[in-house]
């Protein structure tokens, strides 16, 4: 992990996506640099005037710029974005026990593969080629969320399947498939999502005819 | 280790959690590397009681959180630790055994990891939970997991909030390299909610303890409480109509 998987995008003109390699970001459009120094953050300007920001700062200014993958060539008018990545699909679980006691289970996950994963707006597709592309919309989802560098989705069929970015960032993925998901569900009525995982969970929506 | 094909099951018996002998050597372990990693700051420890059952809630910045909340608790605590942590095998998995984790999927509801807390406590256990489901990525509360505050309304035992300050600044989830920083760990009053025997009555209970758990973990980190889903995200603006 690094930066750059907090700053995918400048906070400053947004370009999409930023450079960068461990503690440091740099955006090749306007110049600003943002670096972690002793536990604090500092971003410089193109004239290198630099000042200590909070990562929750930054989070707020890169959500300033619309949209996802400013650069990103779109197939079709409905396309997002898309990201290569490795796929794993979980094989099995086992028990974890320790002194004869159960303590609980761990999924084992299946050898990773490469492939590619692509949001358009109203379904989510994962190919690992030379298999077909699967395809579920957002309202099939079951969890969503990212663990360490990678994303994690539950899909119909108890279905479990680990995405590691191989240059995109997980917490762009986390927001956009939330965004898409909270959006699909407002659309087909089921009520505003409460939360991602374990599952994904909506309140009742409010009753037709009540304002 | 076997492997289990039905292990997806809900109806595998529940059963005793012992003690590990490790855990006081493992807990001076964790000590010391807090006070090397970070400029500790322990405040409260007074409000975890000398015994009974109860939870310890924390809110989660770091991966050093379990190290520096479980170094300072005198009790052993058996934390809910996301289970991919186990598949890894050897070290880890051994480590995490002897320091009382209780694997949870995190990807479904998990029974089996309700099941396990339920007998810790039946034990006078100290179960620790992170109820925001994962590691913060700038730092900031996140809101906390519905199923865990259902989980403390089935208990219906004390629950001890604690608030880390700082860890974030010491090792971001997305850093490489931690730093020595300063971090604060604040134990506060135990909060009390009666037990609530049916899910419905869970249910209508759950905002109300919801909020309170918020405020407390909010006030103990120095941080605003966060409300659900409500975050703003570049994502809305691009989608919506």
């Amino acid at each position: 992990m690094a930066l750059t998987d907090l700053c995918y995008r400048c906070p400053s003109c947004g370009r999409d996506p930023l450079d960068g390699k461990g503690d440091h970001a740099w955006c090749g459009s306007c110049g600003t640099r943002i670096a972690r120094r002793r536990g604090k953050l500092f971003v410089s300007d193109a004239r290198h005037k630099a000042h200590e920001t909070s990562a929750s700062n930054l989070v707020h200014d890169i959500d300033l710029h619309d949209g996802f993958g400013n650069g990103t060539f779109r197939p079709a008018p409905d396309f997002l974005h898309s990201a290569r990545v490795l796929v794993a699909w979980r094989s099995n679980e086992r028990a974890i026990r320790y002194k004869g006691a159960l303590r609980g289970f761990a999924e084992t996950m299946a050898p990773e593969a490469p492939g590619n994963i692509a949001a358009r707006r109203d379904a989510l597709s994962i190919k690992t080629p030379p298999a077909p592309a699967g395809q579920w919309s957002y309202l099939e989802l079951r969890a969503l969320q990212a663990s360490s560098s990678c994303l994690h989705l539950s899909l119909p069929g108890d279905r479990l399947v680990q995405l590691r970015f191989e240059v995109d960032s997980p917490r762009r993925w986390e927001e956009m498939l939330r965004a898409l998901v909270r959006d699909a569900y407002r659309r087909a009525g089921r009520g505003a999502v409460l939360e991602f995982q374990p599952r994904i969970e909506a309140a009742a929506p409010a009753p037709a005819g009540r304002s | 280790m076997r492997s289990d094909s039905n292990a997806r099951g809900s109806n595998a018996p529940a059963e005793a959690a012992p003690a590990s002998p490790w855990y006081p050597f493992l807990r001076w372990v964790a000590r010391a590397l807090s006070v090397t990693l970070v400029r500790l700051d322990v405040r409260g420890l007074e409000n975890v009681p000398d015994s009974g059952p109860c939870f310890l809630i924390a809110n989660h910045q770091s991966v050093l959180d379990p190290i520096l909340v479980q170094g300072a608790c005198a009790r052993p605590v058996h934390s809910f630790t996301k289970s991919s942590q186990f598949s890894s095998g050897g070290f880890v998995r051994w480590l995490l055994l002897r320091v009382n984790a209780i694997p949870v999927r995190r990807y479904r509801v998990d029974p089996q990891a309700v099941r396990t807390a339920l007998r810790v406590l039946e034990r006078d256990g100290v179960v620790g939970i992170y109820p925001e489901g994962e590691r913060s990525w700038d730092g900031t509360l996140q809101p906390l997991r519905r199923g865990t505050v259902r989980l403390i309304l089935k208990a219906g035992v004390p629950v001890v909030p604690c608030g880390v300050d700082g860890s974030f600044g010491a090792w971001p989830r997305w850093s490489r390299r931690p730093s020595r920083v300063r971090v604060r760990v604040r134990f506060g009053r135990p909060l009390r909610f009666a037990r609530h025997e049916t899910r419905a009555e869970r249910n209508a209970a759950l905002d109300g303890a919801l909020e309170q758990l918020n405020t407390a973990l909010a006030r103990l980190s120095g941080q605003d409480a966060p409300a659900h889903d409500t975050r703003p995200s570049a994502a809305e603006s691009l989608i919506s109509p």
